[in-house]
């Protein structure tokens, strides 16, 4: 009965290759970082929680929030940094400039009799568009200039730092509308407060750009093959200058975010910052090389990055041990990321 | 004519990569341009392509003398190059590729904030393969998980399918194995048959020959030897190629 025979032969091929579906899905999700990345997470979650029952709590998970959302922000506009083969070291330095910004704003409407309306009007659009000019110095040093990204941004970095110091000579910057604390702490179901809300959506528009927009695939392009964009008529140096931007305008974001939190500009806002942000997006799976990446990944990067700070601090952990988690996680996901991409290959 | 350089001189610094080298390609022909590395085909490849810009001698498009300040100018006029070495983006999907730089977007408010769509993309990217006879795999898979042979294939079908005018290809059977060369050959042949005008820089004598209708030979930069494909052998081409008499 050569036909049942070679039905029995087709239903064969057919189971095998159902099974080999099953088992290459299988391979792919442990090879998405992503997918590592949560199992690490409630790993994690569940070490701490034992270590420390208390980090199991709403009001712990709220102050992981508050420390998440200016990092977030900071690794969102990374992100698109990253993903076209550049690094931005400044988006610590701007972000302290911009919160500092906008207290002396906020500081001189209010001291000069406008309504809180007004100050914090004028203290939010000075943040912003400190953020934005310290991204187009970094986008034409690095697009038209053609300095490589990181000593453009490293001199922005130095410059922004300085500026912060010289303008508060190290001295916290207070006098805001009373309003601003007000609006930085008040919460719903009592972990939200209204900054966090607006990184959700700021970050979550960002990840809509990067995926679904001519923007965002431009940007995955340039970083993939520069050559390729601009031989196809992309012109390369204007998408780099609104890709720094953009990363400038977060880092704008992320000091707003402090400076409601602490209703005052302090000199110290983002110190540091810059190794944070660049942690969550490599620990988020996004590739140094440009590319490849996800703001998922770079959101679920920042929650890691923050929550495994907060977890040791409760588990009595010295804060000095910060840094160097920060450090041997980034080793961590890039030997990860090694390991699968030469997987796929 | 349909595109023609004439008399072109480009120096950098000391050096003068050409040296009044002039080309021309008629619509529904194949012109080969050949010579020793460093004879300058790839410089006037870029002058064709709007790349680099030549210091003396003219471009004319269709009887027009034409300047291309980028390559930008050249691709919207219709000319569309394929460089040596396939410019294709590892990270983005096929279909991706082959709308870079010209996606669809949605139609409505989501195309205004600049949503892409991705099934129209995928869509028109199997049709355009399918009219050029080359077998592709589904649009949605990503250049690196490609053979470098079928990347080059999808590198070709898509400055064909893109070339309105004139298609500049920079070695397009490079790296690629036998059975490969032909389907580039192929494609070449068909694209002529539509109409495009198409200029061939190949080292590969033996494909210039079976695949051109004429021959440019540059040598140092000038422009030393043209005519129809027929009237050259294999020895005659190699003797044109170096300037030497064996």
């Amino acid at each position: 009965m050569p036909g049942v025979q070679s039905r029995q032969f087709v239903e064969g091929q057919a189971k095998e290759r159902r099974e080999q579906g099953t088992f290459s899905r299988l391979a792919e999700l442990l090879a998405n970082q992503q997918v590592l990345l949560l199992g690490f997470l409630v790993v994690m979650i569940a070490a701490f929680s034992m270590a420390n029952p208390r980090f199991l709590s709403l009001a712990s998970f709220g102050n992981v929030l508050q420390d998440w959302a200016p990092a977030v922000l900071l690794a969102a506009g990374q992100t698109f940094v990253i993903i076209t083969a550049g690094v931005d070291l400044s988006v610590g330095s701007v972000m302290g400039l911009s919160a500092i910004s906008a207290a002396m704003i906020g500081r001189s409407l209010n001291e000069g009799g406008q309504p809180p309306s007004i100050a914090i009007g004028g203290a939010l659009l000075g943040a912003v568009v400190v953020g934005l000019v310290c991204g187009l110095v970094n986008g034409v040093l690095v697009a038209y200039v053609k300095l490589a990204p990181f000593i453009a941004t490293l001199a922005t970095m130095a410059i922004a730092a300085g500026t912060t110091l010289v303008i508060t000579n190290g001295v916290q910057v207070g006098g805001a509308p009373r309003e601003v604390s007000r609006i930085g702490s008040s919460a719903f179901a009592s972990v939200i407060t209204i900054p966090v809300l607006v990184t959700i959506v700021a970050v979550g528009i960002a990840g809509l750009v990067l995926k679904f927009t001519r923007f965002g695939r431009w940007t995955y392009g340039i970083g993939s093959n520069r050559f390729s964009a601009s031989a196809v008529g992309i012109s390369v140096e204007r998408h780099l200058v609104k890709v720094y931007m953009i990363s400038g305008f977060f880092a704008a974001l992320a000091g707003l975010f402090v400076y409601f939190r602490l209703g005052a500009g302090s000199p110290t806002t983002g110190l540091t910052m810059e190794l944070t942000a660049i942690a969550a997006v490599i620990v988020g799976g996004t590739s140094l090389f440009g590319g490849r990446g996800t703001m998922t990944g770079s959101a679920l990067g920042a929650f890691l990055v923050t929550a495994v700070i907060s977890g040791l601090i409760l588990a009595g952990v010295q804060p000095n041990w910060q840094q160097i988690v920060v450090g041997m996680l980034i080793v961590l996901s890039v030997i990860t990321q090694q390991v699968t991409t030469r997987r796929k290959l | 004519m349909l595109y023609e350089a004439k008399n072109i001189v480009k120096r950098f610094g000391n050096v003068s990569a050409l040296d009044g080298a002039s080309i021309n390609v008629k619509a529904g022909e194949v012109v080969g341009l050949v010579g020793d590395n460093g004879a300058g085909k790839s410089t006037l490849v870029k002058v064709l392509s709007g790349v680099v810009q030549p210091d003396e001698g003219q471009v004319i498009l269709g009887g027009e003398e034409r300047y291309w300040g980028s390559p930008e100018d050249a691709l919207e006029a219709g000319i569309e190059t394929l460089y040596q070495d396939a410019a294709l983006a590892a990270d983005l999907t096929i279909s991706a590729n082959f709308f870079f730089g010209r996606e669809h977007l949605r139609p409505g408010l989501l195309g205004r904030l600049g949503v892409l769509s991705e099934r129209r993309m995928n869509a028109e990217t199997r049709e355009s393969f399918a009219q050029l006879g080359t077998q592709v795999p589904d649009p949605r898979r990503l250049i690196s998980t490609l053979s470098g042979g079928q990347r080059q294939t999808i590198a070709i079908a898509r400055s064909v399918a893109w070339a309105k005018r004139v298609l500049l290809l920079d070695e397009p059977t490079n790296h690629l194995g036998a059975y490969q060369k032909t389907q580039v050959l192929d494609v070449i042949r068909k694209a002529r048959d539509q109409g495009l005008g198409i200029i061939l820089i190949s080292h590969a004598l033996p494909e210039v020959l079976e695949v051109t209708d004429r021959i440019f030979v540059l040598r140092l930069g000038k422009l030393v030897s043209e005519g129809p494909t027929q009237s050259y052998t294999p020895d005659s081409l190699v003797r044109a190629i170096t300037g030497l008499t064996v």
